[in-house]
């Protein structure tokens, strides 16, 4: 699957890579959101999309996060294959009818006769001094609607080949694009290729410690990581890649290997995915493995704060992650 | 009816206790409030009364057992009543998965009860439960290094490391019976020693280390292994507070109906004077000192082997006639094992007087985690020099030993000549 690539681009471009690879295959794939076309998407995620697959396929909408998403079930309905953007994923709350009450449901409740292979992106989380409504991280509350897969890819690598599996999956995938990531460089191979989604990835192999992180902490945990070595603290970040499906063996085989894990993600504490993974960590074989309680670092839950320093002060960041890996490192030994 | 009579719960944080004596037989007849058995807490022995009037039946906790709180230990029955036969409440069980335990009237039911649901009270994680079992290891037998106690991977494989080497000691011993004593490898954990040889000497008893004496062999050596201790001392001439006592000897007894005690008055010279040397009344914690407002005051009390500290809370708001009443209550129940654990911690400064054993001075070690303690020694009539002779005065000399972390020389100094004029001039006491 891994091809060997000398090749670097930008998160960003391995986006925009998978999307034109796709359409370029399956005529039934399309981009529809809020100035993709001619603005070339807000982050400029579709530059030149426009002139080579035309208005018909690169669809400019009205500012109506919750047509987006009707029209893109409503195609998806239909046999198209549909890949939606919002600007920002805090606007899913005007999608969240029509994807959470139609898109999720219209395979189950009609027996199977349908189905609705269409992509959500949605650019997510803070950093950018975007204040409270353009900085969320929505991802708790689509993993707890059943029908709705949720991707979260954190390298330029993993977000191509996600995408592409995430077009070709035949049900609806909530596609998290950190922004901050976008500017990450990565190898990334030119050839289309796809990531299974039940399938989390060992970033960095260790002994003393699992860090599970998606997203922007995956970055964070790797740097915290190489800052630990130096204290002789060998960490394991492991990414779930996709939090739903969850590839809970890779996690459990982990925790089990080190016998601690941290769970760092960048949304609210309270009700995060976090507590879904340390649940799942508890049910699971690794608890039999475990030597010390298994710890959450989260965003705290406030609405995350304009002021540079209080933003950057409410999400974890790479010196939170080594406080708390170094303590739980060292608890007990 | 039959009343339980159950392994009593006297402290907020204590899950189990040791059992050590009946001072009922078995059939014999008890009134409800007769002192019916003693256990061991973390703190001290503490004698428990009998619940009910009626007969002592089924009685199966004997010394050393350590047995869950709540745990019937015994029934008061009415005459001719039949023991009920019952088995372990459900909510006890329950706590450990392993084997259900009933009890029934086999040899020493309690002992195995205690174990079986000890080792589901047992603060430990999965991997060392699980490694625990595997190398069949009590995990009651294990001190955790962990937040309260809790017992990690490491712990066990360092409990298994010590078993195997007090073992293979143990095989030499049993393979070579006629050489003479080997040197004991005291194992790493809980008491860091070199290996010393012991004394090729008949043993008259071993007893285990536990209960309160094993606390304070902790305590104390971490104290003196750790707490930079330094000691001054200085006399202090008791002529006018001898004085004080006499007169104040019948007012306070109508009032309180107990004699004022020297202990009593220094307690009050400690309490007026210590609010003005707050790093006296200190402690290290987390990095950081914390001087206390308040001065409970620890006095250092012998019951039987046991060194007991109960403590006198907020001493600075109490008056000599309240000091005089709370010390008589404490020791007297400390002497009849009735105190609370909650009365004997929390002292942030301890007085200990050994002069009614005629030692005339001595140095204390601090009782962590305070700063300080005052060490009160024998009154000696001494030759003082007073104009061109002398004089006998009744002088003590008081020994305070002081962390030097938190306070110096300059400071204990000044404390000891502060509470030296106050002695002196002890009528501002009152």
């Amino acid at each position: 699957m891994i091809t060997e690539t000398k090749r670097e681009i930008t998160y960003l471009e391995a986006v925009r890579e998978a999307l034109v690879q796709e359409m370029r295959t399956d005529k039934e794939v399309f981009l529809i959101g809020e100035d993709v076309g001619t603005y070339g998407g807000a982050f400029g995620v579709s530059k030149g999309m426009l002139e080579e697959f035309g208005p018909e396929r690169v669809r400019d909408t009205p500012i109506s996060e919750a047509a987006i998403a009707g029209a893109a079930t409503g195609a998806a309905l239909m046999g198209m294959r549909p890949v939606m953007e919002v600007m920002f994923m805090d606007f899913l709350t005007i999608s969240t009818n029509q994807l959470v009450n139609a898109a999720a449901k219209m395979r189950f409740m009609f027996g199977g006769k349908c189905s609705i292979p269409m992509v959500i992106r949605a650019p997510s989380g803070s950093g950018t001094g975007a204040a409270a409504q353009h900085s969320q991280s929505l991802e708790a509350w689509f993993v707890n609607v059943p029908g709705i897969k949720v991707v979260a890819p954190s390298t330029p690598y993993d977000a191509k080949g996600l995408l592409i599996a995430a077009i070709r999956d035949n049900n609806p995938v909530l596609f998290m694009e950190h922004k901050l990531l976008y500017r990450m460089k990565g190898p990334v191979p030119e050839e289309p290729y796809s990531i299974p989604l039940k399938s989390a990835d060992v970033k960095r192999e260790g002994r003393d410690l699992t860090i599970v992180a998606y997203s922007i902490m995956v970055p964070r945990a790797l740097e915290a990581a190489e800052k630990l070595t130096a204290e002789g603290i060998d960490v394991e970040v492991v990414d779930p890649r996709s939090l739903k499906p969850l590839d809970e063996e890779t996690i459990v085989r982990s925790v089990s290997k080190t016998g601690r894990v941290l769970i760092a993600h960048e949304a609210p504490r309270t009700g995060g995915f976090g507590g879904e993974l340390a649940a799942m960590v508890a049910e699971s074989e690794a608890f039999d493995y475990l030597d010390v309680p298994i710890r959450r670092l989260a965003g705290r839950d406030v609405p995350i704060p304009y002021n540079r320093t209080l933003e950057r002060a409410a999400v974890p960041q790479v010196e939170d992650i080594v406080a708390a890996a170094r303590a739980l490192a060292q608890e007990g030994k | 009816m039959a009343t339980e009579v159950i392994m009593p719960k006297v402290d907020m944080v204590m899950e189990t206790g040791t059992f050590v004596e009946w001072l009922k037989q078995e059939g014999e007849h008890v009134n409800k409030g007769d002192p019916l058995f003693v256990i061991d807490t973390d703190k001290a022995a503490i004698e428990m009364e009998s619940p009910a009037d009626g007969i002592l039946s089924g009685v199966r906790a004997k010394l050393n057992d350590v047995i869950p709180v709540t745990e019937v230990i015994a029934y008061i029955l009415a005459p001719g009543e039949a023991l009920p036969m019952k088995t372990v409440p459900q909510q006890i069980l329950t706590i450990s998965a392993p084997p259900k335990v009933e009890i029934t009237t086999a040899p020493e039911p309690a002992l195995a009860v205690a174990k079986a649901i000890n080792l589901g009270k047992v603060r430990v994680t999965p991997v060392a439960r699980r490694l625990a079992q595997e190398l069949h290891i009590d995990l009651a037998q294990i001190s955790g290094r962990g937040p309260r106690g809790r017992i990690h991977k490491a712990d066990v494989l360092a409990f298994q490391k010590s078993h195997a080497a007090i073992e293979s000691v143990n095989e030499q011993k049993n393979a070579q019976p006629a050489v003479a004593l080997p040197a004991v490898a005291v194992p790493a954990a809980p008491v860091p020693l070199a290996s010393i040889p012991l004394p090729d000497a008949r043993r008259k008893q071993v007893i285990p280390l536990a209960g309160a004496r094993k606390i304070i062999a902790e305590r104390m050596s971490y104290s003196a292994s750790t707490i930079p201790h330094f000691t001054l001392s200085l006399r202090v001439d008791m002529t006018e507070a001898i004085r004080l006592r006499e007169r104040l000897l019948e007012p306070l007894q109508a009032q309180t109906g107990q004699r004022v005690s020297f202990t009593a008055i220094l307690a009050r010279a400690v309490a007026t004077v210590l609010p003005r040397h707050p790093y006296l009344n200190a402690s290290l914690a987390d990095g950081s000192l914390i001087l206390w407002e308040d001065i409970h005051l620890g006095i250092a009390t012998s019951v039987e082997e046991n060194l007991i500290v109960p403590v006198i809370r907020e001493a600075q708001c109490k008056n000599l006639g309240q000091l005089v009443t709370a010390l008589s209550d404490l020791t007297d129940r400390a002497r009849n094992r009735r105190l609370t654990p909650s009365e004997m911690t929390g002292s942030t400064f301890t007085i200990s007087n050994l002069g009614m054993f005629g030692i005339e001075s001595f140095t204390a070690i601090i009782n962590p985690p305070e700063s300080a303690i005052l060490a009160v020694g024998r009154m000696v009539d001494t030759p003082v020099r007073t104009g061109d002779g002398f004089e006998f005065r009744p002088m003590i000399q008081l020994t305070a030993s002081a962390d030097h972390r938190i306070v110096d020389g300059v400071g204990v100094a000044r404390f000891l000549d502060e509470l030296k004029s106050t002695l002196e001039n002890p009528y501002l006491l009152i």
